[in-house]
């Protein structure tokens, strides 16, 4: 399977990431390699895939999980201290027109 | 051409647990901006998830509340995407294993509303965009969410209010969420394709984000049915898309297209351990369902005999209908209750919310009181409805409001004596009435009625009245 720039460049947009056309296809070759490596895995599984889904396959009686009992939240302070917070909230840039 | 829709909607229900989802944190409404918060549900590094059991339980009850199959081996999964009101920038919720599927809903006319899956899952944050800036509330971050997603059965607008508001009353009645619209506890994402009428092929559909109100629903399917009819009728074709609804405009508008369509590289949540359920457990939960709306309804006009009409609007309120009960058991008469609470009571009552939280100073023993005495034919229903609605502004026993003389009505001779004199100053009724007019011989009931403030039995004056003008 290769992979094409167009794919590159909806890859790049959903990271957030900004190429032209020429960088994308430098990554073409790069790409192709990476997948190819990836796909080294479809020779070495054999045999019985199901168990694999559940890594660990570690599992919780409904009767352990937690109470619902109400402990106390952090105070505001606390909870906004890392950012310049207005009125209690976090400010972020504007994230619709 | 003409169309037919085809909609299937995913309704969020925010349930009712004191926590959240995944931490200790209230679920209270409301209050101070990043309040209700802690390293959990601010997804700080290293904080874990340790799953709420009556999360899993309520939503095991909504489940069943709707006929489908419970998954006694469940597991939640990784939704990954970026925006501020996610702080991990993925939202734990459930892919392939849910906890509930196979269901349905049943509309009045019979037609069942398939129900593919519920699912667990925690909201997200609140927004709130001012002054070029978008302001971050985390206080509904983290609070417990299930996801009911219908199968594509429903056909027409009519269809979809119904199936919400059914559902809505399901929610309440098992007591799993109070489901107010208005305050986000539900709210829907309706999907929208429409085909030729009589087609079985499924058309290209757009969705709908975030409805949270039944009316603007309502407007924005049918403004949406009209807009792809159009496309498709001028040779368009319609796009697959997520659309937002402009509450002022009244119109649809394209958020995505397919080609943005995100990709949540949903996978198995590594920090929570998968659940099993004992089916002990689902048994338990299933014999401990209350009785559901349709159950309800079938009983209220069938074995009560209350006429549909209302009996539906009775047991549209879950309060209306424990009180209603409780005058019930506390030996009155259904039909007569069921008519003054929905003729009386309600029309104290302005708005829907009043009607939900049904605040009244009247107790349903007090009702039965006054209720066993128009049965027992001591007084009349009007003088019922007077009384009612002085103890509905002042509460209080039925006996400070009625008097002996009221308690004993209007003797027979004084009763004729009324019935003469109402002929008399109604010729024009009497004569109307003589020639078949039925409805004339109400204007003499209300002569009585009036002279006797109500206390006089209209049905023995009836029969005093037919005899005396023969």
């Amino acid at each position: 399977m290769s992979v094409t720039v167009k794919e590159i460049k909806t890859l790049a947009r959903l990271s957030k990431l900004d190429f032209d056309d020429e960088k994308c296809k430098g990554f073409l070759g790069e790409f192709d390699e990476i997948i190819e490596f990836a796909n080294t895995i479809n020779d070495a599984v054999v045999g019985d895939t199901e168990s694999l889904k559940e890594v660990g396959g570690n599992e919780i009686a409904l009767e352990n999980l937690r109470e619902d009992i109400v402990c106390e939240s952090l105070p505001n302070e606390k909870i906004v201290s890392n950012v310049e917070a207005e009125g209690g909230f976090f400010p972020v840039k504007r994230v619709v027109k | 051409m003409k169309y037919e829709l085809v909609s299937g909607l995913e309704t969020h229900v925010e349930l009712a647990t004191a926590t959240k989802i995944f931490c200790s944190c209230t679920t209270a409404f409301g209050g101070s901006p990043n309040t209700h918060c802690c390293p959990v549900c601010t997804g700080q590094p290293g904080a874990l998830p340790v799953l709420n059991k009556k999360v899993v339980e309520f939503g095991i009850r909504a489940g069943l509340a709707t006929h489908c199959k419970i998954n006694t081996i469940t597991h939640l999964d990784r939704k990954n995407y970026c925006y501020p009101d996610l702080p991990k920038a993925y939202q734990i919720s459930q892919f392939d294993k849910p906890l509930c599927e196979n269901g349905y809903v049943e509309l009045e006319s019979g037609k069942r509303i398939g129900i593919t899956r519920i699912h667990i899952e925690e909201d997200a944050g609140k927004l709130v965009h001012e002054r070029g800036f978008t302001f971050v509330d985390y206080n509904r971050g983290g609070v417990p969410l299930i996801e009911i997603v219908s199968e594509p059965d429903i056909s027409s607008v009519e269809e979809a209010v119904e199936y919400v508001e059914k559902l809505q009353l399901i929610m309440r009645y098992i007591s799993v969420s109070d489901c107010k619209m208005q305050e986000g506890s539900m709210r829907c994402d309706v999907n929208i394709s429409i085909r030729p009428e009589g087609s079985k092929i499924l058309g290209t559909r757009t969705e709908i984000k975030n409805m949270n109100s039944l009316s603007f629903m309502e407007r924005a399917m049918k403004f949406e049915f009209e807009r792809q009819s159009e496309l498709l009728n001028g040779g368009g074709e319609v796009e697959q898309a997520t659309m937002r609804f402009d509450e002022q405009t009244g119109e649809t508008y394209v958020m995505r297209t397919k080609e943005d369509a995100q990709d949540y590289r949903y996978f198995p949540e590594p920090d929570i351990l998968t659940v099993t359920i004992p089916q002990k457990k689902v048994d338990e939960i299933r014999a401990d369902l209350p009785e559901l709306p349709v159950e309800k309804l079938k009983r209220y006009t069938v074995e009560l005999g209350i006429n549909h009409a209302t009996a539906k609007l009775l047991y549209k309120y879950k309060k209306v209908c424990d009180w209603f009960e409780g005058a019930l058991k506390n030996g009155a008469s259904a039909k007569h209750t069921a008519n003054l609470v929905v003729g009386t009571i309600y029309s104290t009552l302005a708005t829907e919310e009043d009607k939900e939280k049904f605040d009244i100073k009247v107790t349903s023993a007090e009702m039965a009181k006054l209720v066993k005495l128009v049965d027992e034919g001591k007084i009349n229903i009007t003088l019922a409805q007077m009384t009612l609605i002085k103890m509905l502004e002042n509460g209080g026993e039925v006996e400070s409001y009625l008097s002996a003389e009221d308690l004993a009505g209007v003797d027979e001779s004084e009763l004729e004596k009324l019935c003469m004199q109402a002929i008399e100053a109604n010729p024009q009724a009497v004569a109307d009435f003589k020639e078949g007019k039925e409805k004339a011989i109400f204007a003499l009931y209300g002569f009585i009625k009036r002279a006797t403030q109500g206390k006089a039995d209209v049905k023995k004056a009836d029969g005093i009245i037919r005899k005396l003008i023969k």
